[in-house]
C-alpha cells in the first residue's frame, strides 16, 4: 500500500499539512486518561471562543469563523478529539483572556491582547520542549515531553483554520470546488486567481 | 472442537477460495472462467460495488469529525492509530477494529492491519503496480540468504502480462532491467517540479525517475468497460472505495468477471477456522467455517483449495488445520508456517522546499506519485548491506494548513491562505526486508478470540540489514533533491516503525524446491497437500523492494492455470 499517497489522502483534508501538535494529541487518545464529558466550556468561555476564531477568520466578502459554526466545531473536537493535557491548556488560554476582560475590549484592544497571546505562545511551543520524531512517510511528528497540553493559541488557531476551511461555507465560498475533477493535468495559474481545493 | 455433525451443513464445490482479496478475487475469477464451480469464502461482511463505498462521495464537512478520529476510535483502532489514516472517518468502515480483533507483540512490534469484507485489502492497497526484476528471484540463492526461489521471472513473465491486461496498469516504458515495463495504459501525468526532478537527477546522477506505476484506468479498454469499470475521475478518494471502477479491486473486476461464468458462489461471514485432511488419500476434503455472526459451523467440500487470506490469515488457517498427519499444523513439516514474516520498510527518506514555478499547478488529484527505482547493489554499486529500495512521492503546493505554523490573523491572512503555498517535494523509501526465520507468528497456546480461535502473537524486528540500509535511504534522497536544487532539505528516519506498517505483510509459507525447507512448490501447492494452494502474500519467499501486488495476482493466475490442469489430468 502506498503510504505516501494515503498520508497525502489525510493531510489533503486537513489541509495540506498534519499540524505535529495535532499528531501529538492524537497520539496521546489511546491512553485513558479524563473522561472527555468532563470537557465544557462555560457561556462566557464560549463567547471569548467564538471572538477569538472570527479573529483569526473575520467574515469578509466570504463568511466567517462564526457563520461557518466554527466555534461550536472546536468545542465539540476538543472533547471528542482530545484529553485532558489539551483541555486544560485549551481552558488556561480561555481563562487568561477572561482574566484580561476580553470581551470588554474593543477590536482594536482585542487584536491587541491576541496579538500578545500569540507572542506567548511562541515561548510556550518552545517550552514544550518540542521534539521532532518522524512517524512516516513526509509526515514530522513533534513530541510533547510530558503531559503538558498544546498551548491554546496554538489549538485555537489550528482548529479554528481546520473548522472553517473544510466546512461547505468555508470551502464553496472561498475555492473552486471539484469533488470530480475527471482528468489530471499540469495547469498555469495566476496570483489572486481563485484557486481549486484540494 | 465439539461439534454436532448432525447439524453441519455439507456443500460440494469443485474449488473453494478462502478470501476474496487481491488474490482470491484472482483465484475465483481464473477457476470460475477454466470451468469450475468455485465458492469464495469471505470471513467478512459484504461489501456491494459502488453503493457499499458509503464514504465514497461525501464531502469533507459531512463527517463528524471532518475525518480525524475521535477518542474512542483511536482507541478501537490502536493498530490502525500507527498508520495515521486507516482509523480516519474516512476509511475506518473499510478496516477492523483492532480491540475486537486482537493479537500480541510478544516481540518488536507489528502493525496488523486488516480489512473483513469483500475484497479485503484491495479495496486499500496504494495502487502500485511493479513486476519484480530477474534479480529478485536469484538473490537469496546468490547470496545465501533464506533458500532460493524455485521460480525464475521467465517463469512470471507472460502471467504479469495477462493480469496487466486485465487489470489495467497505467505507467511509462522506461526499458529498464531493475525494474522491467509492464503492458502500460497511458501514464499520469507530473507537475512542473516533478520534471525538473526527473531531468535534474537524470542528467546530473544518471538515476531515472518514471511516474508510479499504478492500477488505474486512464483509458479503459473495452475489455475493462465490459464489466462496468470506467475511466479513473482523479479525485484521489481511492481508499473510500471507487464508484466508477476507476481503479483495479477484486469488487471492481475480478469478482464481476468471475461471476458472469455464472459459476461463482459468493459466501460472506465465513470464516475458516481450519482446512480439513483425508487421512485415506492423504489431501485435503474441505473446510470447515464459523459463521461470523451466528457462530454456526459448516463444512464445505472441494477438490481444490485456494487459500487466499492475506499472509497472516492464510498461515493462521494452516496452523489450525492439526491432524494425524500434521500434529503442528498443515504441511508444516519444514517447521516454516509462520516464519520468515516480511514486509517493507518504510518511514524513511527526505523532503525539500522548491523556489520558483509559482505559476504552476495541477489540475485535478493524481492518485499516485513518482517512482525512483532501486541503484543500491545494482550494476557496480556495492554497499555494506545487501538489496536496496525504491522511493515514492511528489511535488505539491501548500494550502491552508501551513497558516497554523505561521503567524498572524485576520482578513489578509485569511486571503492568503485561500492563495496558493510554494511547492513541497518529498519522497519516502519502500526498502526490502530479508527474510529471517525469527520473525514470525504461531498461534496463542491459551487466548482464543470471540470465535474461539486461537489469538496470533507476533515476534518480529528489523535486522541490522535494513537499519544499514536506511541510512542510504534517507541520505540518498537528500543527495537527490539537493541535484534538483531545492531548497531546506531534511532527511527522516522513524525509530519507531514496526514490520507490517507497509501493509505488504509477505512470507510466512515460503516456496521452494526442498519440502523440508518450505511449505509451497514451484506452483504455489502445498508440498504435503497436493490439492492445497496458497498464492497470496503467504508464498513469498523474498519480498524485493517493490509493492507485491501485481506479483501475486500473477502468481496466482498461474497457480490457477497449473491447479485446473492437474485436476483434468485428474492428479488431483
Amino acid at each position: 500500500m502506498n503510504r505516501r499517497q494515503a498520508i497525502s489522502r489525510m493531510a489533503i483534508l486537513l489541509g495540506g499539512t498534519l499540524s505535529a501538535p495535532t499528531l501529538s494529541a492524537m497520539e496521546r487518545m489511546g491512553t485513558p486518561s479524563v473522561n472527555s464529558a468532563d470537557f465544557s466550556l462555560t457561556e462566557t468561555q464560549r463567547k471569548i471562543l467564538a471572538e477569538v476564531a472570527e479573529h483569526i477568520i473575520p467574515k469578509t466578502n466570504t463568511p466567517g469563523a462564526k457563520d461557518a459554526g466554527v466555534p461550536a466545531f472546536i468545542e465539540m473536537m476538543l472533547k471528542d478529539c482530545y484529553k485532558a493535557p489539551e483541555h486544560n491548556s485549551f481552558i488556561t488560554g480561555l481563562v487568561n483572556l477572561e482574566k484580561k476582560n476580553f470581551l470588554n475590549q474593543n477590536k482594536t484592544e482585542q487584536i491587541a491582547t491576541l496579538k500578545e497571546v500569540e507572542k506567548e505562545n511562541k515561548e510556550l511551543m518552545k517550552a514544550y520542549s518540542v521534539k521532532q520524531i518522524k512517524v512516516g512517510d513526509n509526515v514530522d511528528k513533534e513530541s510533547m515531553e510530558g503531559k503538558v497540553g498544546v498551548p491554546f493559541w496554538r489549538l485555537v488557531k489550528e482548529l479554528t483554520l481546520f473548522g472553517y476551511f473544510t466546512s461547505e461555507q468555508g470551502v464553496t465560498t472561498n475555492f473552486t470546488y471539484e469533488p470530480i475533477p475527471g482528468k489530471f493535468e499540469p495547469i498555469k495559474v495566476q496570483k489572486g486567481q481563485k484557486v481549486t481545493y484540494h | 472442537m465439539n461439534i454436532n455433525i448432525d447439524a453441519i451443513k455439507k456443500q460440494t464445490y469443485d474449488a473453494i477460495v478462502v478470501g476474496s482479496g487481491i488474490s482470491g478475487g484472482w483465484a475465483a475469477k481464473e477457476l470460475t472462467e477454466k470451468g469450475l464451480n468455485v465458492a469464495v469464502l469471505e470471513r467478512g461482511r459484504e461489501i456491494k460495488h459502488v453503493t457499499g463505498y458509503e464514504t465514497a462521495t461525501k464531502d469533507p464537512w459531512d463527517f463528524a469529525h471532518r475525518g480525524r478520529p475521535d477518542n474512542m476510535a483511536a482507541e478501537q483502532y490502536w493498530a490502525g492509530m500507527r498508520t495515521g489514516y486507516t482509523a480516519n472517518e474516512e476509511h475506518r468502515y473499510l478496516f477492523e477494529n483492532d480491540k475486537e480483533n486482537p493479537y500480541i507483540e510478544k516481540r518488536g512490534g507489528f502493525d496488523w492491519l486488516r480489512a473483513y469484507h469483500t475484497g479485503g485489502k484491495s479495496l486499500l492497497w496504494g495502487r502500485q503496480s511493479y513486476r519484480w526484476n530477474e534479480e529478485d528471484f536469484m538473490a537469496n540463492a546468490k547470496e545465501g540468504i533464506g533458500i532460493d526461489w524455485p521460480i525464475r521471472y521467465k517463469d512470471l513473465e507472460s502471467w504479469y502480462t495477462y493480469v496487466e491486461k486485465f487489470a489495467g496498469i497505467s505507467g511509462q516504458k522506461e526499458g529498464l532491467d531493475v525494474l522491467p515495463d509492464s503492458h502500460f495504459l497511458p501514464p499520469m501525468a507530473m507537475s512542473a517540479p516533478e520534471v525538473h526532478l526527473k531531468n535534474a537527477v537524470k542528467s546530473k546522477m544518471g538515476r531515472p525517475i518514471t511516474i508510479g506505476r499504478t492500477a488505474h484506468l486512464t483509458q479503459p479498454a473495452a475489455h475493462h468497460t465490459a464489466i462496468g469499470r470506467g475511466q479513473c475521475q482523479f479525485r484521489d478518494k481511492c481508499m473510500r472505495g471507487c464508484p466508477y471502477g476507476g481503479y483495479f479491486s477484486s469488487l471492481s473486476a475480478t469478482l464481476p468477471a468471475a461471476a458472469k461464468t455464472k459459476r461463482l458462489t459468493m459466501i460472506h461471514n465465513a470464516i475458516v477456522s481450519e482446512i480439513i485432511f483425508d487421512e485415506k488419500t492423504q489431501k485435503a476434503k474441505g473446510v470447515r467455517v464459523i459463521d461470523q455472526i451466528t457462530k454456526a459451523v459448516t463444512e464445505y467440500y472441494a477438490k481444490i483449495i485456494f487459500l487466499n487470506a492475506g499472509a497472516i490469515g492464510s498461515t493462521a488457517i494452516m496452523m489450525q488445520s492439526k491432524s494425524n498427519r500434521f500434529p503442528n499444523g498443515m504441511g508444516n513439516q519444514s517447521d516454516q508456517l509462520g516464519r520468515n514474516i516480511m514486509d517493507h520498510h518504510l518511514g524513511v527518506g527526505a523532503s525539500a522546499t522548491v523556489e520558483g514555478f509559482e505559476d504552476d499547478f495541477v489540475y485535478g488529484r493524481r492518485p499516485s506519485g513518482l517512482y525512483i527505482p532501486r541503484f543500491r547493489n545494482w550494476g557496480r554499486d556495492k554497499r555494506e548491506y545487501v538489496r536496496g529500495f525504491g522511493y515514492q512521492g511528489g511535488a505539491g503546493r501548500g494550502s491552508w494548513g501551513r497558516g497554523t505554523n505561521m503567524d498572524g490573523f485576520g482578513a489578509d491572512f485569511k486571503a492568503e491562505m485561500t492563495q496558493l503555498g510554494g511547492w513541497n517535494i518529498g519522497f519516502t523509501g519502500f526498502g526490502e526486508i530479508l527474510p529471517n526465520p525469527e520473525n514470525r507468528f504461531t498461534l496463542s497456546p491459551d487466548k482464543k478470540d470471540k470465535w474461539g480461535l486461537p489469538v496470533l502473537e507476533f515476534e518480529a524486528e528489523f535486522g541490522s540489514n535494513e537499519l544499514n540500509m536506511r541510512k542510504d535511504m534517507a541520505n540518498d534522497m537528500a543527495e537527490m533533491l539537493e541535484a534538483a536544487g531545492f531548497k531546506n532539505v531534511t532527511t527522516y528516519n522513524s525509530t519507531t516503525t514496526h514490520i507490517g506498517l507497509g501493509i505488504h505483510e509477505m512470507g510466512t509459507a515460503r516456496m521452494g524446491n526442498d519440502p523440508k525447507t518450505s511449505v509451497l512448490n514451484k506452483n504455489n501447492q502445498v508440498h504435503e497437500v497436493k490439492n492445497v494452494f496458497m498464492t497470496d502474500g503467504a508464498c513469498m519467499t523474498s519480498a524485493s523492494c517493490v509493492n507485491p501486488s501485481l506479483t501475486y495476482m500473477a502468481l496466482t493466475a498461474r497457480a490457477a492455470d497449473f491447479a485446473v490442469s492437474e485436476l483434468k489430468k485428474k492428479n488431483l
